[in-house]
């Protein structure tokens, strides 16, 4: 029976690799070869804790072209739809997954927050 | 200078997942993803499966733990094809691990694939792997505030099995509470009331699983 040891990090360190590997290409395929700022958008639903992530960045970013970056976490609330009241609504909190703020109606739909996206890098 | 990016984090992950998927399709293989805390009973669940549909289906399965291989020996007495990964600490599979070792597995052997992923609430829920379903179980000993806790785990899964049934008389759950937040969180998720001590509700379950394929 085959036992095989794959070496992965914690979960905000896995997504902080993605996060160097990802500006990393982008900033040199743009010609350049130092970042200087790299900014995220992260959903509060995400399960991704910014302080857990930034932490991972500044432990792996050494020996890299992001070495000196800055990593700008933007923290977007959770939206969602309610059926019911037709209201829409947003919050940091995760208690609203369960249910509409205005009206406590559980047919809601959420819209967003669960995102976990780069969106731009300052290079040089 | 500023470029904008505008890419998913985790979109690594989610290539080599989507190449995992298209592996296994390929082979004809249906891929769940077991997910659960530590204890919760996914092993034994396993267990269960393999004895109720053994017979009529070829499952293969992969086992991850961060460390050890006591999973996969459980597996292994039922004669069927096992893997055991261990992360060395990490608390999740991903998508490349999973890729690592499927050549290990005889894919044109295996109907229905099981991942049971680290024993997390968490990670476990970001990481795609391939699969065609989430599947996760929770131990009715764990409580009902628990789709409160993690509901991403909630909102991510096909399907909850809650488990040790058998213990409801000695445990303090409002299981109305857990299901009623459980089905907010995912209005679509199936749940099944099982224990894997008495058997209760596995018929049921396996039964459902069988027809996922």
């Amino acid at each position: 029976m085959p036992c095989r040891r794959k070496t992965a990090p914690m979960h905000e360190l896995s997504i902080a690799e993605s996060v160097i590997d990802i500006a990393v290409r982008n900033c040199l395929a743009s010609g350049h070869s130092v970042i200087g700022k790299i900014s995220l958008s992260v959903g509060s639903a995400s399960g991704v804790m910014p302080a857990a992530l930034s932490f991972a960045f500044e432990a792996i970013k050494r020996d890299t072209i992001a070495s000196g970056a800055v990593l700008c976490i933007n923290t977007v609330p959770i939206s969602g739809v309610c059926a019911d009241c037709r209201g829409e609504f947003t919050s940091y909190e995760q208690y609203i997954l369960f249910s509409c703020p205005k009206c406590n109606s559980a047919a809601i739909t959420i819209t967003g927050g669960f995102e976990m996206d780069m969106i731009e890098l300052e290079v040089e | 200078m500023n470029i904008k990016v505008v890419s998913k984090i985790l979109d690594a992950n989610d290539r080599l997942a989507e190449t995992n998927r298209r592996k296994l399709k390929a082979a004809g293989i249906y891929t769940i993803n077991l997910m659960g805390a530590p204890g919760a009973g996914k092993t034994s669940l396993l267990e269960c499966v393999l004895d109720t549909l053994k017979g009529s289906l070829r499952i293969g399965i992969i086992e991850g733990d961060i460390a050890g291989a006591d999973d996969a020996r459980r597996i292994a007495l039922y004669n069927v094809p096992v893997v055991q990964i261990n992360t060395g600490g990490a608390c999740h599979l991903d998508a490349n691990m999973i890729g690592e070792v499927l050549n290990e597995l005889p894919l044109d052997e295996i109907d229905m694939l099981i991942i049971e992923n680290v024993g997390n609430l968490v990670c476990p829920a970001e990481f795609s792997l391939g699969e065609d379903i989430k599947i996760m179980v929770s131990g009715v000993t764990e409580g009902h505030d628990k789709p409160g806790k993690y509901p991403l785990m909630f909102r991510q899964s096909n399907a909850l099995i809650l488990n040790k049934t058998d213990l409801l008389p000695y445990v303090n759950i409002d299981m109305g509470k857990f299901r009623s937040d459980a089905l907010s969180l995912n209005p679509e998720i199936k749940i099944f009331e099982v224990s894997c001590k008495t058997r209760d509700g596995i018929g049921e379950f396996c039964q459902w699983l069988r027809l996922q394929r």
